[in-house]
């Protein structure tokens, strides 16, 4: 887990039960990274009367129940916290061990139809562009809308840009980047993100108890297999290959 | 306690299990979602000696109708509605008992609100992901109830052995919310977009805002004057609290309900007090809004107005509840 440096965070209120914490620094990565260390430690000392939190790329909404707390405690619980709490390395937000993932990924052009053409503005060749995906290392920063995986970690020569005009329904299992970032939609619906793969893994299963494979901190690898060896795997929720990062 | 069934006969344009939400899941991606308005939810709960949080049903649009084969104890509550037992109409917002084998319609006034909300007495068996009844229709959990579906109920309810016609069986202190036909008036907590939006604080509060046919659970899109921002500086997705007023691209408002999720970086202006969200969940097509400014302290002295209501009516209601014998709380929910 990344032990960011940074100083005083900012405390907005938003609305009459809610409060959003952002870390100013000029350095997106570090802010990225110091949000992620942030929420982790705010959610392992959680002060009385807070409800939730929802994280952004670079924010933390807090969301609390006015009738228990005050604006003015969980402002100062954020900025004691900041300050002061260790942060909780290598476990994620629930107190668990990190995991590890190798994630089956098709890429093909029908798997990936924006493989192609995020290949042509990196100045890369698709097959390259999988490589530098194959030997990306991924953490899960934030579980996304319906609980998808959203992870930092891509190395290709420059950030990948979003899609100007949305997909509308991207299907399940379909691997996408922008930025930096990775993430695995896993339910079907629109996206912006540049699709470039697909696993045959259900990542959200709602007929378990915790429908989601993947929770923060966890380590993702993909490991580019073909259309037929996917169907070969018969894959169902992914489980993890390890313990410990 | 025992196990009743009861067989759904109609249904409206969208009929569902509901409950308050999830709790705590918004961190991993899944809105707390839930009863679009909580207020009456909660009150239905109450009314028939369930916990607040307990699973009831949500009737958009339409007639809801079910029959019970065991007599049950009901109450409906939201938006103005015309209920019925065996043809006769009954109270709202009231305990009434549905005898076995008789129907009770609910029918509501589209025009004065868009949702009404049917709790029974005890535990309605239904599905739950993430612990909550409450559908998620982006995560496949739809929660949908249709003519001929049959949901069992575990009550230890065993009727009063009083007669349909009586008069209504106990005087509680409802807070029962006023439904005008003139416009709303929610009122708004300014937040930092507003400063990005120059004019936008005078322009909403002093224009009407009408609900359209294109909003849905996760948000109302407002037909009305706004403004833009003059920057196009990006604004990087963040979360967004319940009930924020959003302006994007296009020459409308949205105020994002509870199944929102991260913003695509629009400007937000404002949040609607909490004391307001009910409202906003009973706005359909066509209702006027019109929209207030007000500050924290006001907003929450509202909502712990409306707050400490709600709890004296669960206190009423226990004590009623408790002289007639009955354990409390009735149903054992979470």
């Amino acid at each position: 887990m990344t032990t960011a440096q940074y100083g005083a965070i900012t405390v907005e209120p938003f609305g009459d039960s809610a409060v959003m914490v952002t870390i100013p620094h000029a350095d997106q990565a570090i802010r990225r990274a110091a949000t992620v260390a942030f929420r982790d430690r705010f959610l392992a000392h959680r002060p009385h009367g807070v409800l939730d939190v929802v994280s952004g790329l670079e924010s933390l909404l807090i969301e609390f129940d006015p009738l228990r707390t005050a604006l003015q405690h969980v402002e100062y619980a954020a900025r004691l916290v900041a300050r002061w709490a260790p942060s909780p390395s290598s476990t994620t937000d629930g107190g668990r061990a990190v995991r590890t993932f190798a994630i089956p990924v098709v890429f093909d052009h029908d798997s990936g139809p924006d493989l192609a053409s995020v290949a042509g503005e990196l100045g890369l060749a698709p097959a390259e562009v999988v490589e530098a995906i194959a030997e990306s290392t991924f953490t899960v920063a934030l579980l996304g809308a319906a609980m998808a995986p959203m992870m930092d970690g891509l190395k290709v020569p420059g950030p990948v840009r979003r899609r100007a005009e949305p997909r509308t329904d991207v299907a399940p299992g379909a691997v996408m980047i922008a930025g930096t970032n990775a993430i695995i939609q896993p339910f079907p619906g629109p996206t912006g993100w540049r699709v470039v793969g697909r696993t045959p893994h259900t990542i959200v299963d709602i007929s378990r108890p915790d429908p989601a494979a993947f929770g923060t901190g966890d380590i993702v690898r993909f490991v580019p297999v073909t259309r037929d060896e996917a169907e070969a795997l018969k894959a169902g929720f992914p489980l993890p290959t390890g313990e410990g990062a | 306690m025992k196990t009743v069934a009861l067989e759904i006969t109609g249904t409206g344009w969208i009929t569902t299990f509901q409950d308050l939400g999830r709790r705590d899941t918004e961190r991993r991606g899944v809105p707390t979602g839930g009863a679009a308005d909580q207020h009456s939810a909660t009150v239905a709960n109450l009314l028939v000696g369930n916990a607040r949080s307990a699973t009831l049903i949500e009737n958009l649009g339409g007639e809801l109708a079910l029959v019970p084969d065991e007599d049950v104890l009901v109450a409906v509550t939201g938006a103005p509605a015309r209920v019925t037992v065996a043809g006769g109409p009954v109270e709202g917002w009231s305990p009434l008992v549905v005898p076995a084998g008789h129907e009770v319609r609910v029918r509501g006034d589209m025009n004065r609100g868009a949702r009404v909300y049917l709790a029974v007495n005890g535990r309605m068996t239904s599905r739950t992901l993430l612990g909550s009844a409450a559908p998620d229709a982006r995560m496949g959990f739809g929660q949908n109830l249709a003519p001929g579906s049959r949901v069992l109920l575990e009550t230890g309810f065993g009727g009063f052995g009083r007669s349909l016609f009586e008069p209504p069986l106990f005087r509680l202190p409802v807070p029962v919310p006023r439904f005008d036909d003139g416009p709303w008036v929610i009122d708004v907590v300014a937040s930092h977009g507003i400063h990005a939006v120059p004019g936008i604080r005078e322009m909403v509060e002093e224009s009407a805002y009408v609900v359209t046919p294109r909003s849905n659970h996760v948000g109302l899109r407002l037909d009305g004057p706004v403004l833009h921002p003059d920057t196009d500086a990006e604004i990087v997705s963040h979360g967004v609290p319940i009930g924020a007023l959003q302006i994007p691209h296009a020459d409308e408002l949205i105020v994002l309900g509870r199944y929102r999720s991260l913003t695509a970086g629009y400007p937000i202006v404002g949040v609607a007090a909490r004391a307001s969200l009910p409202m906003l969940g009973q706005a359909g097509p066509g209702r006027e809004l019109r929209f207030r400014w007000i500050d924290r302290e006001s907003s929450l002295r509202r909502f712990a107005r409306r707050a400490a209501e709600v709890r004296a009516l669960g206190h009423a209601a226990a004590e009623a509840f408790g002289a007639l014998g009955f354990k409390e709380p009735l149903s054992h929910t979470k």
